[in-house]
C-alpha cells in the first residue's frame, strides 16, 4: 500500500512556481563590497538638444540609471521617415549625467516591441567591452551591471550587438558626462548635439519609409549627414537659443558610424574647445575635429545677435546632407563686433571673384544709358553667386526650415520694394513664404550698392518662376533711404 | 478481492489528484531546481542514474568532454583545488557532477579512465547521456556547446554550485585558482543542507 | 464492505469520463498533427556561415543529412491544443526553471485561452516548452545548420544567399517593429515549399545554446581562451552574411526559459 501511494505521488510533482527575477546570466552570484552609506540617486537623463542639470554632488553616489531601447519609425527628413533604434527613443539617445567617483548601477531594457537583441558599450566605463558583454538584452527584457566611473570627461556609448556598424547607423548612440569633482564652470546654456551619417537606399530626400543601406555603409557613402538624427531637429522653432552676452556650453558628439566631423560655427569663435573630449583645452578655435565614436565640449560666449549656423565643414555635408543646425541669439546688436557684412567671409570656399565682365558691362551701359533687362540679368546672376546664393542657395529653393526660398516666391512676387529693403536694410522675424513659415536673421548686404542691388533682383524676378520684370536703381536708391524698422525682440 | 482492487485504485487517484502526501518528500521541488529536468545519465562505473537523484546534497556541476585539451582538465583541477580549500567535513560531504557533451567518445570506459587519470575519487561522477539530454542539461545550466565538424568541441567554462533543492546558488568563471566568494557560497549551502 | 464497494465504484465511473475525454482531445490533438505538412529537405553539402572547422575563420562545407522540417511554424491552435493536453505546460503550472514567469504566454487571456488570431504563430515560448510540443508530435527541433540550410532558399532558388535581393529582403524584415497582431502563418513557401522561414517570426533551434557570440561581436579576433574553450566565441566566416549573423544574435541572447513576441518555433523530422 505504501509502495503504490509513494509511487503515485512520485508521479506527480507539484511545481509551486516561485516567480524568480531574473538577472542577467553574466551577473556573478558574488557582488563586490560596497564602501557604507553610499548615498543611492537616481539620474536624471534628458532628451536631446537638452542637457540634465549639474550633480550638485561632492561626494561620490551610488547611482541607477535606467535607459530603454525602442526601435521606431521616425522622420529624417521632410516626407521620409526611417526605422531608427534608440536608446530612450530619440537619436542621439538620452544624456547621461554622472560624477567622477560615482558607481553607476545601469539597467538597460529592451522593448519588447523590438525586433533586435540590443547592448551598450559606454566609452567612460573601464571594463570589458565597455559593458557591453554584460548587456546583451533580448527584447523584452532587462540586463543590469555595475561600473565605476573613473576618468571624468564626455563620452560616446553605442550599441555594440552585432552587426555593430548597423546599430549605430540606425542610431544607437549618445552622450554620457562624468563630471569632475569640483563640477564644470558654470555657463547660461547647455546643449546636446551629436552628429550622425545614415545610409538609407533611396536618394537624399526620396520620400517614403526608407531601409538601411547597408552595401552604401560599409563604402561609406552616406545619403544623410545629420545633427540629432533629423533634418531640422535644431532648426526653425527648434533651433537652440541664447542671448547676448551669454555663454554656451555645446557637448558635441559624434556616433558616426564612418564619419569624422569638422565641427564648425558659423559666425562663432570657439572660446574653449576640450577637443576630444579630453582635459586638455584649446582656444580660440574655428573648426575642431570630433573622430566617430568621440566627442568635444565647446564653449562661447555669444557676443552677436544672429543665426549661428553649426555645420560639419566638409561642407557638402551641411547643404547636400543636411549637417546643418542653428543657435539663435537675440539681444542688442553690437557694430563695433560685427557691422552686418557677409555672414561668413571663409565659407565662400574657392570661389574666386564675381565674374566682373558681366558687371562692367551692365556699369557701362547704364551709365550710357543703354542698359537692357539682359545686362542686368546677367550681371545679378554673377553678384547673386558666392552672396545670396550662400543662403538662398544656386537655385533659388533656399533651405527648408532656415532660408526661405526665392524660386517662385509668392513673398518676393507681392511687394517687390519690401525685397528691395530686405536686401538694403536685413530682415527679422516670422515670415511665411509659399505656406512655410521661416524665423531667421537676414543681415543687411551694405557691401552692395544701388545698381548691384537692381541688377541681382532683377535676376532673381527672371530666374526660377519668378514673375518676371526689372528693378531700377533709382528705385532702390528710394528704399534705401527709407529708414529701416526696429529689430523686431524675437521670442 | 474486487473492494481490495477498487480500494488500491482509489488510492492511487486520490494521490494523483493530490500531489502531496505524507511519506514522500518533505518539501516540493522549487520552481527553479534543475531537478524538475527528467534526465537519465549514465557514470563511470555504467550506472544510469536521473538527474533528480542528486537531490538533498550541494552539489558542484559543470559540463565536458575528455577529448579537450585545455580548459576540461582546467575545471577538473580547479574543482580539486576548490575542494581542497573547504573544511574536511564540507570538503568529504560534497559532490560532483560532470557531464560530458561528448557521449559518442566519452564511453562509460573512457569516463573510468578519465576519472582515475584526474584523481577523482568516489565523490565524482563523470557522466554521459544521449545528445538530446545533454542539449537540455547544457540549457538548464546555462552552458554553451558547439560540436565542430572535426569532433572538437567550443563550449563556455563555467563551474557552478547546486543547492540541496536544484537550484543554482553561485557560478564561477574563474579558473586556476580558487574563487573566494564562490568558496563561501559552497560552505554557505553546506550549511543550509546540514 | 458494501459501503466502500459503492463509493469505490462511483469513483471508478467519474475517472473513466474523465480519462475518456483526456483521450478524446489527446486523440484530436494526436490526429490535427498528422495532418501537419512536414517538407522534405535535402541539402548534401552546405556552407554553413559558422564555423564548422577548426579554423573560425575559414569556411568548412558540412554534409547536412536529409531532414523533413515543418511547412509552417507552429500556431496559437496547436500549441492551445497542445497545453490542454499536456497541462503540465500551462503558465500557471509549468516550473520557472523550464518558462520564464513573466514571458511565457503572458499574451493569452487565461492559461488555456489565447488571445492572438488563432492561425498566427505562438510566441513567448521557451525552448522547453518547444521541445516538448515537437515531442508530442513525434518530432524535435531542428538545428541551427539545418535551419541555416533550408532558410539559405527563395522561392526559386534552394540556395539563394550570393543574391543581395535575398539579404536585402531580410535586412528589411529586421528593421520594422514587430507587428500587434502577429500575421497568420502561410506565406510564400521556398524551393523546399516551407513556408515563413524569414520575415515572420524568430524561431528556436535545438542547439540554440551553441550559438554563443560574444554580445559584443568585437572580440572576434581576441578570443579569451579560458572563458570559452576552442579558439574563442564564434567568429562568423562570411562577414556578408549579416542577415544570417542577425538571427544568430538574437538566438545566443536568450537563455533556454525565456521567450520574446516575436520568436516561435517549428519541428522537425531525422528521416
Amino acid at each position: 500500500m505504501k509502495k503504490i501511494l509513494s509511487r503515485g505521488v512520485g508521479a506527480v510533482v507539484l511545481a509551486l512556481g516561485v516567480a524568480a527575477p531574473l538577472l542577467a546570466a553574466a551577473a556573478s552570484k558574488s557582488t563586490p563590497a560596497e564602501p557604507a552609506a553610499l548615498p543611492v540617486v537616481h539620474a536624471t537623463l534628458s532628451s536631446p538638444p537638452h542637457v540634465p542639470p549639474p550633480t550638485g554632488r561632492k561626494q561620490p553616489a551610488k547611482v541607477i540609471v535606467e535607459l530603454e531601447v525602442v526601435e521606431k519609425v521616425m522622420p529624417i527628413s521632410e516626407g521620409v521617415s526611417y526605422t531608427f533604434w534608440t536608446f530612450g527613443g530619440t537619436v542621439p539617445g538620452s544624456f547621461i549625467r554622472v560624477r567622477q567617483g560615482d558607481t553607476v548601477e545601469f539597467h538597460l531594457k529592451n522593448h519588447p516591441r523590438s525586433k533586435m537583441p540590443h547592448n551598450i558599450d559606454l566609452h567612460g566605463v573601464t571594463g570589458p567591452g565597455g559593458g557591453a558583454a554584460s548587456s546583451f538584452t533580448a527584447p523584452g527584457h532587462e540586463s543590469q551591471f555595475t561600473f565605476k566611473a573613473l576618468n571624468e570627461g564626455i563620452y560616446v556609448y553605442h550599441c555594440a550587438t552585432a552587426p555593430v556598424g548597423m546599430h549605430v547607423a540606425n542610431g544607437m548612440y549618445g552622450l554620457i558626462l562624468v563630471e569632475p569633482p569640483e563640477g564644470l564652470p558654470k555657463v547660461d546654456h547647455e546643449y546636446y548635439v551629436m552628429q550622425g551619417d545614415f545610409y538609407t537606399t533611396g536618394k537624399y530626400r526620396e520620400k517614403g519609409l526608407q531601409p538601411f543601406d547597408m552595401d552604401k555603409a560599409i563604402d561609406e557613402r552616406p545619403t544623410y549627414v545629420l545633427f540629432n538624427g533629423a533634418e531640422g531637429a535644431l532648426t526653425g522653432d527648434k533651433a537652440m537659443s541664447a542671448k547676448v552676452g551669454e555663454t554656451v556650453r555645446l557637448y558635441v558628439g559624434n556616433g558616426g558610424p564612418n564619419l569624422v566631423s569638422s565641427f564648425h560655427v558659423i559666425g562663432a569663435i570657439f572660446d574653449q574647445v576640450r577637443f576630444e573630449g579630453g582635459t586638455a583645452v584649446q582656444k580660440n578655435v574655428q573648426t575642431t575635429l570630433i573622430p566617430a565614436g568621440g566627442a568635444a565640449i565647446v564653449t562661447f560666449t555669444a557676443r552677436v545677435p544672429g543665426s549661428y549656423v553649426l555645420v560639419d565643414h566638409s561642407i557638402f555635408r551641411a547643404f547636400n546632407k543636411g549637417a546643418l543646425a542653428i543657435l539663435k541669439v537675440d539681444g542688442q546688436e553690437d557694430k563695433r563686433i560685427y557691422s552686418g557684412k557677409e555672414l561668413d567671409a571663409v565659407y565662400l570656399g574657392d570661389r574666386s571673384q564675381p565674374n566682373l565682365e558681366s558687371v562692367s558691362v551692365a556699369t557701362q551701359a547704364a551709365a550710357a544709358g543703354t542698359l537692357t533687362v539682359q545686362d542686368q540679368v546677367n550681371a545679378g546672376k554673377s553678384l547673386f553667386a558666392g552672396t545670396c546664393s550662400v543662403c538662398h542657395q544656386a537655385d533659388g529653393a533656399g533651405l527648408p526650415g532656415v532660408f526661405p526660398p526665392l524660386a517662385k516666391s509668392d513673398f518676393l512676387a507681392a511687394d517687390v520694394a519690401r525685397a528691395m529693403r530686405a536686401v538694403l536694410h536685413g530682415l527679422n522675424g516670422k515670415v511665411t513664404v509659399n505656406g512655410h513659415e521661416y524665423d531667421s536673421v537676414m543681415p543687411p548686404m551694405t557691401q552692395l550698392n544701388d545698381d548691384e542691388v537692381a541688377n541681382i533682383l532683377t535676376y532673381v524676378l527672371n530666374s526660377w518662376g519668378n514673375p518676371g520684370g526689372r528693378v531700377a536703381s533709382d528705385d532702390v536708391k528710394k528704399q534705401r533711404a527709407i529708414a529701416p524698422a526696429p529689430a523686431k525682440p524675437a521670442h | 478481492m474486487n473492494a481490495i482492487t477498487f480500494d488500491r485504485r482509489t488510492l492511487l487517484l486520490g494521490g494523483l489528484a493530490f500531489a502531496l502526501a505524507p511519506g514522500a518528500r518533505a518539501a516540493a521541488l522549487p520552481g527553479e531546481s534543475i531537478y524538475h529536468l527528467s534526465a537519465t545519465l549514465v557514470d563511470q562505473n555504467g550506472q544510469r542514474f536521473e538527474l533528480a537523484s542528486r537531490r538533498g546534497q550541494p552539489l558542484l556541476a559543470s559540463m565536458f568532454y575528455t577529448s579537450c585539451q585545455m580548459v576540461c582538465p582546467m575545471i577538473i583541477e580547479t574543482i580539486h583545488a576548490t575542494l581542497k580549500a573547504l573544511p574536511r567535513a564540507d570538503a568529504a560531504a560534497m559532490r560532483v557532477l560532470l557531464v560530458s557533451f561528448d557521449p559518442a567518445r566519452d564511453t562509460v570506459p573512457v569516463l573510468a579512465q578519465t576519472a582515475a587519470a584526474r584523481g577523482c575519487d568516489a565523490r565524482w561522477t563523470l557522466a554521459r547521456a544521449d545528445e538530446p539530454t545533454a542539449r537540455a542539461i547544457a540549457a538548464v545550466l546555462g552552458i554553451q556547446y558547439r560540436r565542430l565538424d572535426s569532433g572538437e568541441f567550443n563550449h563556455s567554462s563555467v563551474i557552478e554550485l547546486i543547492d540541496g533543492e536544484g537550484r543554482i546558488a553561485a557560478k564561477t568563471a574563474k579558473l586556476g585558482a580558487v574563487d573566494a566568494p564562490f568558496l563561501k557560497a559552497i560552505r554557505r549551502a553546506r550549511e543550509a543542507a546540514a | 464492505m458494501r459501503r466502500l464497494h459503492a463509493l469505490g465504484r462511483a469513483t471508478a465511473l467519474a475517472v473513466a469520463l474523465a480519462a475518456a475525454t483526456m483521450a478524446a482531445t489527446m486523440a484530436a490533438a494526436t490526429s490535427a498533427s498528422t495532418a501537419v505538412a512536414y517538407r522534405t529537405v535535402e541539402v548534401g553539402r552546405f556552407e554553413s556561415v559558422l564555423p564548422q572547422g577548426n579554423v573560425p575563420t575559414a569556411s568548412a562545407p558540412v554534409d547536412v543529412a536529409p531532414f523533413a522540417l515543418r511547412e509552417a511554424p507552429v500556431t496559437v491552435a496547436e500549441f492551445a491544443a497542445f497545453v490542454a493536453a499536456h497541462p503540465e505546460w500551462r503558465r500557471d503550472r509549468v516550473p520557472v526553471v523550464f518558462a520564464e514567469r513573466r514571458r511565457y504566454l503572458s499574451d493569452w487571456r487565461a492559461p488555456l485561452v489565447p488571445d492572438a488570431p488563432p492561425h498566427s504563430p505562438v510566441v513567448n515560448v521557451s525552448w522547453y516548452a518547444a521541445r516538448a510540443y515537437c515531442a508530442s508530435e513525434g518530432a524535435r527541433l531542428p538545428t541551427w545548420l539545418e535551419w541555416e540550410a533550408a532558410a539559405a532558399a527563395d522561392e526559386t532558388r534552394r540556395d539563394a544567399r550570393a543574391d543581395p535581393a535575398w539579404r536585402a529582403r531580410i535586412l528589411a524584415w529586421y528593421e520594422r517593429p514587430t507587428p500587434d497582431p502577429l500575421p497568420d502563418v502561410g506565406g510564400a513557401p521556398n524551393a523546399w515549399g516551407v513556408r515563413d522561414l524569414h520575415g515572420l517570426v524568430w524561431e528556436w533551434v535545438d542547439d540554440f545554446n551553441a550559438l554563443f557570440i560574444a554580445g559584443d561581436s568585437r572580440t572576434q579576433g581576441d578570443p579569451d581562451l579560458l572563458r570559452f574553450c576552442g579558439a574563442g566565441a564564434i567568429n562568423i566566416v562570411d562577414r556578408d552574411s549579416y542577415a544570417v549573423l542577425m538571427r544568430i544574435a538574437l538566438l545566443s541572447s536568450l537563455d533556454a526559459a525565456d521567450g520574446t513576441p516575436n520568436l516561435g518555433f517549428r519541428c522537425a523530422k531525422s528521416l
